[in-house]
């Protein structure tokens, strides 16, 4: 480095260094998504402490929360992946339009306005049955704080104490608010940045295959969403 | 070193929907294991865990590219890993002694 | 920004921008998206702070100094600040709580970190702007908003929060304890909006350094202080989400009635200390290498020699920043934490004095029968090593445990912070007002004004700060109303007087050189092109530097410290930009494409 500059002129020209390899709107992403792990770290590791650090068990898996019903949204969100990668590779084919009938094929051929609509469906699908789920346990007396006095769920909590982690209800309250909430927030945010890009972008076709670093960083952050959502599914509802 | 990776060199395109339908089975088996299967609490806890990890890496091996990216782009991705893992062993230390 | 299949190898939006037609006052200066703009912003607004941090800082050494007396002043604030102008313990601890948060959040952090990331790191490594303008600016607009809530919580009902900056639990989660309900709430939100906006500055600096560096501007070629910024944006953006997430827990504690922190439903308190001090460290360290990156190249540039040791620097700042994550514990040793987690925790915390003590001997290293030029930069970089040497032996005591045991909680641990916080941090960043000044504003500030005013400050400073070792050694608390209450602390009570007006001195200094800062920028002698006889690429510039800065992109041809280089003929100096005829030009890497 401090090398004098006769030693530099015999070497071969300085290559300017590549940086990533990719261009900045993806880095950026890659870079804000290691940041939202750290995000994520703090919520769930507060409650992997809170939960296996204590004594008492909490509630049982399916005691309070509706499982079926987040199966189903895990579904929706698992589906929304797999199109928003369907949309990235329609793209980058240069499949700009909704459907196409293509020769010798029985279905219609997805483009990217296709697969993206059906990306936003899904997430905002998803969100819609978060909201119901969080009404209907606030309904049963599923609050942030614990079960609420004289609820459906604090009486079923004193008949069997160790189903329902009587005790303890506050810190699952806590923390299931806490992450599901922020994890529902991310997809909004998601639906919500898709929608603008959707008319913005995609319906004027604004993106061609030799340009669509929009669709690739975008299906960045879903597929990211997507993740979370996996292991929040499995340690939030199953464990 | 230098050489840009144009929009058309692209690798082989693994198969999206097969990677779907993993998700789907190994999602029906994670509730089916963990309200059918009668086996001791503990190796449903490993079990599940290992169920997640797994769908978690299909989705950032293959949805997010990460298997096709160059390790300097990995890298970022890795990086805050073992310092989630030293935040929750050093917490988790906490209660345990 | 242009689309990828048009850009041309050079990259950036703000080639064209170089050409645009004037713009108005408004999309120029305040909806700016130039990155030598925000960083003025950022400037003025964290400048304001720091003068609201040392407004309370100034009653908390009054009521030290003179505990139950009536302050000069105090006639306005309110009943339930003070009471005959005499402070009360509530207004006090509350003091003591803002006084931290506003100089470490809204001061420190953005001088450093907004300001000169932002103004010194697309000129140093040779770009026109940041990599995403537009986020660059909401960074900026959400750290004012989040100073805004933070200032507006002194005159909601109960004032401010009364928990200390680091708001340990259950007394900041629990409303009924600290009888703070809406300041509580404010602070969190305002800390949430500030990681927001940090995040959103970092993942800014990280991207351009990666990928926009000239032609030439390969990784080791980059000045340090360009690395010591990289580098604390990677520590921001991984570090403050950590907090956003705990300020998030405890306000959903204080509004939603949850209880993360509350250990009387089953929360745990020393969760919050472990979430708060896990960002907490890295912060520390995010406070200090920006101030030790612009330290080491303006003691080169005074020193007229290259600095000693590039690539251990280098490697000193990444091996901070990698034990920074891992020394967090040291910040509760007093806690009643698990013992092994202690010990673990002292031998990483003993482990940082290495790279810290590599850069201070190459700081001197570089000094070392160097051509001495004592400008102004140059005298608050040497008051920086030096005090930042002090601030880090104390450290030493903090990080064996037991010593730490007496010491934490008294007033050595204020010193400590303050020996490098102020006499490491705000030093450095006197040096790197005056040095990149014309830079910003094309004007110099007046030598012989900035020289009185660090003589002054130094040695007001010590004298502030050094007694505080001794009070605290002697049992002074950290946070104490009335010192005088314990018998055995009040034979150190002319001590806390001569500290309270040596305080008072420290401030009224300062304003030498808001006077010299606010002159200059209309009364200032024109800076020539280069005034420090500098390497960086920023000096190619004229003063102050376009909108857009480089017309075309410039090339780079050597590292950023060749001073006294036998080449550069009857110039003690060959900046990076100057092409000598035995110097070939850099082949510019091609952009990736719009796929992958």
């Amino acid at each position: 480095m401090q090398t004098s500059t006769m030693t530099d002129a015999m070497r071969p020209p300085y290559p300017a260094e590549p940086g990533a390899g990719v261009y900045s709107n993806k880095l950026g992403m890659w870079v804000f998504l290691a940041s939202d792990v750290m995000f994520f770290t703090a919520l769930i590791g507060s409650y992997i402490v809170l939960r296996f650090g204590m004594p008492t068990q909490w509630a049982q898996p399916g005691a309070v929360l509706n499982v079926p019903l987040t199966g189903l949204n895990t579904f929706l969100l698992i589906c929304s992946s797999v199109s928003m990668v369907k949309a990235y590779a329609a793209i980058a084919d240069g499949k700009k339009y909704f459907l196409r009938k293509v020769p010798g094929q029985r279905l219609q051929d997805g483009g990217l306005k296709f697969w993206l609509l059906i990306t936003i469906i899904c997430g905002a699908g998803f969100v819609s049955v978060q909201l119901v789920e969080y009404v209907k346990l606030v309904g049963h007396g599923f609050t942030p704080s614990g079960y609420r006095e004289g609820s459906l769920l604090a009486e079923h909590a004193l008949a069997d104490p160790v189903k329902y982690g009587a005790g303890v209800a506050g810190m699952y309250g806590s923390t299931f608010f806490t992450m599901t909430g922020f994890h529902g927030f991310h997809v909004t945010c998601g639906v919500i940045s898709m929608l603008y890009l959707y008319f913005t972008k995609v319906l004027p076709e604004k993106y061609s295959p030799q340009d669509y670093r929009g669709i690739e960083v975008i299906g960045l952050y879903w597929h990211f969403v997507d993740l979370v959502w996996i292991i929040l599914f499995t340690i939030v509802y199953l464990i | 070193m230098t050489t840009p990776t144009p929009a058309t060199t692209t690798h082989v395109r693994p198969n999206y929907m097969l990677i779907w339908l993993y998700l789907f089975v190994m999602t029906i088996a994670e509730v089916l294991l963990a309200f059918e299967l009668p086996v001791s609490r503990n190796l449903k806890l490993i079990l599940l865990l290992i169920l997640a990890i797994w769908k978690a890496l299909l989705v950032a091996l293959f949805f997010m590219h990460l298997k096709f990216e160059r390790w300097r782009l990995r890298l970022i991705f890795i990086v805050p890993l073992p310092l989630a893992a030293i935040l929750v062993t050093a917490v988790i230390m906490e209660k345990v002694w | 920004m242009t689309s990828v299949a048009h850009a041309k190898p050079e990259g950036g939006g703000g080639a064209h921008d170089a050409h645009h037609a004037p713009m108005s006052f408004w999309r120029k200066y305040i909806f700016s998206t130039d990155h030598k703009i925000i960083g003025i912003q950022f400037l003025f607004v964290s400048l304001f702070f720091l003068l609201v941090g040392g407004l309370l800082a100034m009653q908390i050494r009054w009521q030290l100094g003179f505990p139950g007396q009536p302050m000069p002043g105090g006639s306005i604030l309110p009943e339930t600040m003070a009471v005959n102008r005499v402070i009360l313990p509530e207004y006090y601890v509350q003091l003591v709580s803002m006084h931290g948060t506003f100089m470490v959040f809204f001061a420190i952090m953005p001088l450093l970190v907004g300001v000169y990331a932002n103004f010194l790191i697309p000129l140093k490594i040779g770009t026109h702007d940041m990599a995403f303008p537009r986020i660059n600016m909401a960074s900026f607009w959400l750290a004012l908003l989040a100073g805004l809530i933070m200032t507006a919580s002194f005159f909601v009902p109960n004032g401010p929060i009364r928990s200390g900056w680091t708001n340990y639990a259950p007394l900041a989660a629990r409303p009924d304890l600290s009888g703070v309900t809406v300041g509580q709430m404010l602070w969190c939100i305002s800390i949430v909006v500030l990681g927001l906006s940090s995040v959103m500055g970092s993942l800014n600096y990280i991207t351009t350094v990666i990928n926009h560096r000239a032609p030439g501007m390969t990784w080791f070629r980059m000045p340090l202080s360009v690395w010591a910024l990289f580098i604390t944006a990677i520590l921001g953006v991984l570090a403050l989400p950590v907090l956003q997430g705990a300020a998030i827990m405890l306000l959903f504690d204080n509004v939603l009635g949850t209880h993360f922190f509350d250990p009387v439903a089953g929360g745990q308190a020393l969760l919050w200390q472990h979430l708060f001090w896990f960002f907490g460290h890295p912060e520390v360290y995010i406070l200090i290498l920006p101030a030790m990156g612009m330290v080491s190249d303006i003691i080169a540039n005074g020193s007229r020699k290259p600095i000693f040791g590039y690539h251990s620097m280098v490697f000193a700042i990444i091996g901070i920043a990698f034990l920074g994550w891992i020394v967090w514990g040291h910040h509760m040793f007093m806690s009643g934490m698990n013992p092994t987690l202690g010990s673990t925790f002292m031998v990483s915390t003993l482990l940082i004095a290495v790279p810290s003590a590599i850069k201070v001997f190459n700081w001197l290293g570089t000094m070392w029968r160097g051509n001495l030029r004592f400008h102004v930069p140059m005298l608050n970089a040497i008051g920086f090593v030096s005090m930042f040497t002090i601030g880090g032996l104390s450290g030493i005591f903090m990080a064996a445990t037991p010593v730490d045991i007496p010491l934490h909680d008294t007033q050595f641990i204020v010193a400590h912070i303050h020996y490098v916080l102020f006499g490491g941090s705000l030093f450095a960043l006197f040096a790197a007002i005056t040095y990149w000044y014309p830079k910003m504003f094309g004007r110099m500030m007046n030598e012989g004004i900035g020289k009185l005013h660090f003589f002054l400050t130094f040695i007001f400073y010590n004298m502030t700060f050094f007694p505080m070792h001794i009070i605290g050694m002697g049992g002074q608390m950290r946070r104490i109303y009335d010192p005088t209450v314990y018998d055995f602390l009040k034979p150190q009570q002319p001590l806390n007087v001569f500290i309270s007006y040596s305080a008072f001195a420290l401030f009224a200094v300062q304003f030498l050189f808001a006077f010299n800062f606010l002159w200059s920028l209309k009364f200032g002698k024109k800076a020539p092109q280069n005034p420090w006889e500098d390497n960086g690429m920023e000096w190619s510039l004229p003063n102050p530097a376009p909108h857009g800065n480089w017309e075309k992109t410039p090339n780079v041809y050597r590292g950023p410290y060749e001073f006294s280089a036998p080449e550069a003929g009857d110039k003690d100096y060959l900046p990076q930009y100057t092409k000598l005829p035995t110097d070939r030009d850099p082949v510019p890497a091609p952009l990736p494409a719009g796929g992958h």
